[in-house]
């Protein structure tokens, strides 16, 4: 910015002084937090590997007997639920997938939210939904929320395959016996977990596709 | 650790820091002044959805609840155009080549807002558009894109922590911006060209045009016919060319 005219404007050079060391400090912090995330979703994914894979071949069996999934989470994490229902049903390669997002009919979720309470709002649409084939996974960072916990109970008692996707160190989730397979984000900032559990849909829909495209090999 | 730094080249575009920095800067300022932030994402509304609710509930306690909206629409101009106010800001999630992301960030400064565009990697239109602020996410991989992967979460999760360590330095969200001076159009240094967007157009060579300073008449008659929703560049009360 030395255009050899700073000093006709003073305060505002010494404005921008200010205001490029907060720059600098902003962009460094970018950077540290993205070799953070960078650095999370390279151990859960390799440490997952195995559960990531059997949870995958679970899910390809259920497609294959003509199985439909069903994702869901609160806040965030609906936004992640409905990413995640997207690749499976317009994928950018492989077979699209029978997939839908329980927060997406805003009239079904406040019906319920409103006559039935917020802690109800998954399980009753599976209750209305649901075929012993099909799968539920659901997102939340805490692997505390309720809604999800008692769509996981009724997911289970209806013959369900049941996936969470959880962070921190999965906290009911991970203890429920209702969830199937449970994959966890160790961490406790919930912005990296969100970034990593989303890595992990995303391996989890590749190994779904890698393991049906099998199916197309000639043996 | 060699494979995290190739994580980290592979996450994010090496410059990223440098984008996101400046971007919740100047978002900061704008939320300072009263601003809202316009969220919308054609391809992949969740996006849209994620970035208004992290500003709206935030997630860290003591953190303040800043008006975010998440629109979803056909026609984003068409949603946006009648709610967006001077000093907002547009903010949109989606690829290089999304056509209706490029048709706002080119109203953008008629509409007097601020433009932000968070995108996957690889070459296209974004390159060549005035958005205010482009943040992308690193190289283009067709096998693992970044708005599947979590790659875009981050980018707009980063601009979310910054933009409130912005709110730490309260003195310098007041400042006027600094003109950089370097486009056609500048509002804060001349009348050189500013652009304005057609409301309404008769035959006699007089247009009504939304301009970031509010509504005005201008003279079009050295331009060729405009017609509602054109975009012109305007210079002393005329319109001196149509933008295509």
């Amino acid at each position: 910015m030395s255009d050899g005219t700073d000093f006709l404007y003073p305060f505002i050079e010494a404005d921008e002084r200010d205001a490029g060391s907060l720059l600098v400090d902003l962009a460094e912090s970018a950077r540290s937090k993205v070799a953070t995330s960078a650095s999370l979703r390279s151990l859960t994914l390799a440490s997952a590997r195995p559960a990531i894979a059997s949870a995958a071949l679970a899910m390809s069996s259920r497609f294959r007997r003509g199985g439909r999934l069903f994702v869901f989470g609160n806040g965030g994490s609906s936004t992640d639920a409905a990413s995640l229902t997207a690749l499976f049903v317009a994928p950018p390669w492989g077979r699209s997938l029978p997939a839908r997002d329980l927060v997406d009919d805003t009239a079904v979720l406040t019906a319920l939210g409103n006559d039935v309470g917020f802690d109800l709002v998954f399980s009753r649409q599976l209750i209305a939904h649901a075929q012993p084939d099909d799968i539920a996974i659901a997102l939340s960072t805490s692997g505390n929320s309720r809604n999800l916990l008692s769509a996981f109970g009724e997911a289970a008692r209806r013959g369900l395959l049941t996936v969470g996707i959880a962070g921190y160190s999965g906290g009911d989730m991970a203890r429920s016996p209702d969830v199937e397979h449970c994959l966890v984000v160790d961490a406790d900032s919930v912005h990296r977990i969100q970034e990593t559990q989303a890595a992990l849909g995303f391996e989890l829909w590749r190994g779904v596709q890698r393991d049906l495209q099998r199916d197309e090999e000639v043996p | 650790m060699a494979s995290i730094v190739e994580d980290v080249r592979d996450i994010a575009d090496p410059d990223v820091g440098d984008a996101l920095a400046l971007a919740a800067f100047v978002l900061a300022k704008r939320f300072a002044a009263g601003a809202t932030l316009w969220c919308f994402a054609p391809e992949w509304p969740a996006h849209a959805r994620h970035v208004a609710v992290e500003f709206v509930h935030p997630v860290l306690v003591g953190k303040r609840a800043l008006p975010a909206v998440s629109i979803h629409a056909v026609d984003p101009s068409c949603a946006l155009r009648s709610l967006v106010r001077p000093g907002d800001v547009v903010l949109a999630v989606s690829g290089p080549g999304s056509a209706a992301t490029t048709d706002v960030m080119r109203r953008a400064p008629a509409w007097g807002a601020t433009s932000i565009w968070i995108t996957a990697g690889g070459g296209g239109s974004h390159r060549h558009t005035s958005a205010d602020h482009i943040v992308p996410a690193g190289g283009h991989d067709a096998d693992s894109p970044a708005e599947h992967d979590g790659r875009l979460v981050l980018l707009y999760h980063v601009l979310w922590e910054l933009t409130h360590v912005c709110f730490e330095h309260p003195g310098l969200l007041t400042e006027p911006d600094v003109c950089s001076g370097d486009g056609e159009v500048c509002v804060t240094c001349s009348d050189e060209g500013r652009v304005g967007e057609v409301i309404t157009a008769d035959s006699r060579g007089w247009a009504r045009v939304r301009t970031s300073g509010g509504d005005e008449v201008i003279d079009t008659t050295i331009v060729d016919e405009v017609a509602v929703g054109d975009l012109v560049l305007i210079h002393a009360g005329m319109a001196i060319a149509v933008l295509p």
